[in-house]
């Protein structure tokens, strides 16, 4: 997966002692995650029931977030309202496929209008916003998110109001492939989610760290570290930022074209609000601003813990009879926030950087390559 | 080391700076500044603290904007000029703004109600002319046919006003097209103000065949004055919008013309006063930068790593080693810049301006807080990028160097050119030993 160009620079020198598994295991991590996780479902059966939709919602989340750090990671640009591109795909996917309306163009033309329209929608937001930084910035796109949430609610003809619109048909609806009905395969089995999602993810990433070694990339760094100097450079401030802009929501549209598509509706609006947003802008910084596995390591501890462990914690606690009065104060939701608090001011505490701080990130880093 | 030559005089200068003028507020930082740059020449610009070099350099570089006066590089103006593209552009943008306007002025959620919900509705299969025919009916403000909960009403465009509800849809059909009929009639009738008889008269022409029910005046008045209330607010929000957009877009064009990119992309590369490079970036991805605009290709070459993209980069990233080691920096091309040694983030700096390609370097005192070996090498490295055929225009404070290396000197104080000449003729000139060393008489 990793570019030939690219890991020359991403290697880092071997530390004296450590065993030759932990090193293949840095080096190759990504290889052997997309193997763990392709292969989990075959051997795990529980991936077949809700923990399977669970793990699938933890892909798209990962695939937003990835999406946000071209903005907040890579650009530097504060970005408060990238749930309001999550709905916007999500809600564009729904329109364009549910048989209440005339479109009914199928999954994947769907997905490409909707990424396409979603990364105008960016385009149109950063275009009167561009000499906006740091906190105006934030202050824009929080104001944008809630803006896009009203109007989600308020446009009840088109997007149903507080219903949503249902039902968004799962990808591959009426194709048939080996006698199977693609569709029907979607709508029975988890696992087809899990699937494309890890597609999508895989797909996402191998785009993001060409890009962060290519023109663009640079130029994105660039112009976070000192927009002047890059100006200087020749390179365009307005641009840079613009693609920024567009690239972060055309890969927030996706997310929400694959998360309409397994919820099988876009939910109410209220689904897409700041919560969201913040949500995956604390799980950027943790794992690490401008860092492919530290947002993705980011997601999979904040929304993990959220969707995944919750959850199972709340059943366990249930199974084992210890809150038969049903007290918020005994079961694990109710504490679920305070933990959240809780450990992002540890991290933040002792490890500001991150928890996988990317290599432009980590000043710690010094040694000399090849 | 071999000499590039010097133009002769007469020829027209690489870089023209003509009666440049910059005013801060009531301050004259920079006053009628004249300045030729020849070709392959290394020209210093010295004078006090406080003289307005850095102002100058910073307005040639396109981060300031001259108060008057023109720079110009071969000739041609550093700026953007307005061209078919930019008033295209421009249009593009106001017609979206202005769609978007538009769109929020003759209420969207009512139009798709109207154009392809109510398309969906009567089982017949779903078409663009009918679409169309909608379309043009919001816009009429022309009655509707509606369901709900299994009976057919007759509504309004915009589906606020209900008229009549039938149980079967050629009865509601029939009634709407009668009513419409009715509306049109108080709505084309004689003189401004709808007359009753003019009403009575469209009604009874169809009234023979279906009845019509009891519907009150001033709702056929409220719906005769539809058509001209949509349309006046889809014509207004249009053009708010396309205002809005298209003067933004100008603006947006006009505070960018002469931007640093666009001076830098004209061929003008600099370095700063104090050392500005992308500290966290690795000193090889500094120097990349530079050369970014080399690199062809739009998102799906880099996306897809097309062939070409891939030796596009990899012939980048060798001639940014050449530019390292033409500084004297090869053994640190993946450090990270910010790490660096003083003099070394200063020959970096160097090094990321010289890979833009530009013909003219200006160079804002490059040898500031080295020591006096590391001047020596810095003022060797000026004369081998005078060697490549780049010309030098430099701000220094060291005198020893600006006197060696410089063809030509200039002199500022107080924003003033006081003297300009060879080294030695310049330190002859009383004024200049005046602003100096300060003014005795």
């Amino acid at each position: 997966m990793s570019p030939a160009g690219s890991r020359s620079i991403e290697e880092t020198a071997d530390a004296p002692g450590e065993g030759r598994l932990a090193t293949f295991l840095r080096e190759k991590w990504d290889l052997v995650a997309l193997g763990v996780l392709a292969l989990a479902p075959l051997c795990l059966p529980a991936l077949g029931g809700a923990l399977g939709g669970q793990v699938t919602t933890l892909f798209i989340y990962c695939i937003l977030a990835l999406g946000l750090n071209v903005m907040v990671g890579y650009t530097g640009l504060v970005h408060l309202g990238i749930a309001a591109f999550f709905g916007i795909g999500a809600y564009l996917m729904a329109i364009l496929t549910v048989p209440m309306y005339p479109f009914q163009i199928g999954w994947l033309p769907a997905a490409i209008v909707s990424v396409l329209l979603t990364a105008g929608v960016g385009l149109a937001l950063g275009a009167p916003t561009l000499r906006l930084r740091g906190d105006y910035l934030a202050i824009v796109t929080l104001g944008f998110g809630e803006v896009v949430k009203v109007t989600l609610r308020n446009l009840e003809q088109i997007t149903g109001g507080m219903k949503g619109l249902n039902p968004v048909p799962p990808p591959g609806a009426g194709v048939k492939l080996w006698g199977v009905d693609l569709g029907l395969a979607f709508a029975i089995d988890p696992r087809w989610f899990y699937y494309l999602s890890l597609l999508a993810l895989t797909g996402v990433v191998i785009a993001m760290r060409r890009l962060e070694h290519s023109r663009l990339g640079r130029a994105w760094v660039a112009v976070r570290e000192d927009e002047l100097a890059a100006s200087s450079m020749g390179i365009s401030a307005t641009r840079v930022k613009l693609s920024a802009f567009a690239m972060s929501s055309a890969v927030a549209g996706l997310a929400g074209c694959l998360y309409a598509a397994s919820l099988s509706t876009t939910a109410d609006p209220n689904a897409y609000d700041f919560n969201r947003s913040i949500m995956v802008l604390c799980a950027v910084i943790l794992g690490g601003l401008g860092s492919i596995p530290g947002t993705l390591l980011g997601v999979a501890i904040l929304v993990g813990f959220d969707t995944v462990l919750a959850p199972w914690a709340d059943s366990w606690i249930q199974q084992m009879d210890i809150n038969p009065t049903g007290s918020s104060l005994l079961s694990f939701s109710g504490w679920r926030l305070a933990i959240f608090g809780l450990a992002l001011v540890l991290v933040m505490r002792f490890r500001p950087e991150g928890l996988v701080p990317s290599r432009r990130m980590a000043a710690e880093l010094h040694e000399a390559h090849p | 080391m071999k000499r590039a030559p010097i133009q002769p005089v007469g020829a027209s200068p690489l870089l023209d700076v003509d009666r440049l003028t910059v005013r801060f507020g009531g301050l004259v930082a920079v006053a009628d500044l004249d300045l030729d740059v020849a070709e392959g020449s290394i020209v210093s610009l010295i004078g006090p603290n406080g003289a307005g070099k850095t102002t100058a350099f910073n307005t040639i570089s396109g981060i300031y904007q001259p108060t008057s006066g023109t720079v110009r590089l071969r000739g041609r103006r550093l700026e953007r000029s307005f061209t078919a593209g930019t008033f295209w552009a421009a249009m593009l943008v106001g017609l979206f703004t202005g769609l978007l306007f538009a769109a929020a002025a003759v209420d969207i959620d009512r139009l798709w109600l109207a154009v392809v919900k109510r398309g969906m509705i009567t089982g017949e299969p779903f078409t663009l002319a009918g679409a169309a025919e909608r379309l043009r009916g919001y816009f009429r403000a022309e009655l509707a046919l509606d369901q709900m909960a299994g009976k057919w009403r007759v509504v309004s465009a915009d589906g606020s006003e209900v008229l009549a509800i039938r149980r079967d849809l050629g009865e509601a059909r029939a009634l709407r097209n009668s009513l419409q009929a009715a509306v049109t009639a108080r709505r084309t009738g004689p003189g401004t103000v709808p007359d009753t008889t003019d009403l009575a008269g469209g009604v009874e022409a169809h009234s023979d065949s279906l009845k019509l029910p009891p519907i009150k005046e001033e709702v056929y008045d409220r719906l005769a004055a539809g058509k001209r209330r949509i349309r006046v607010r889809g014509w207004t929000g249009l053009f708010a919008g396309w205002l809005l957009g298209t003067a933004g877009a100008i603006a947006v064009w006009q505070r960018g013309r002469r931007s640093p990119h666009v001076v830098a992309q004209a061929g003008i590369a600099r370095t700063f006063q104090n050392i500005r490079l992308f500290a966290n970036m690795t000193v090889l991805e500094n120097v990349l930068v530079g050369l970014d605009r080399t690199i062809p290709g739009g998102l799906p070459s880099m996306l897809f790593r097309t062939a070409a993209n891939r030796r596009a980069e990899a012939d980048a990233r060798r001639r940014a080693r050449e530019s390292l080691e033409f500084v004297g920096l090869s053994g640190e091309a993946n450090r990270i810049a910010g790490q660096l040694p003083y003099g070394d983030q200063r020959r970096l700096e160097i090094a990321r301006a010289l890979a833009t390609g530009s013909r003219l370097l200006l160079l804002d005192e490059p040898a500031a807080g080295m020591n006096p070996t590391e001047t020596e090498e810095l003022a060797r490295l000026v004369e081998r990028i005078r060697g490549r055929g780049v010309t030098v225009l430099l701000i220094e404070h060291h005198m020893n160097v600006v006197m060696r290396i410089s063809d030509r000197v200039a002199v500022l104080d107080h924003g003033v050119k006081i003297a300009e000449g060879t080294p030695a003729e310049v330190k002859r000139d009383e004024r200049v030993i005046a602003a100096y060393l300060g003014d005795e008489g």
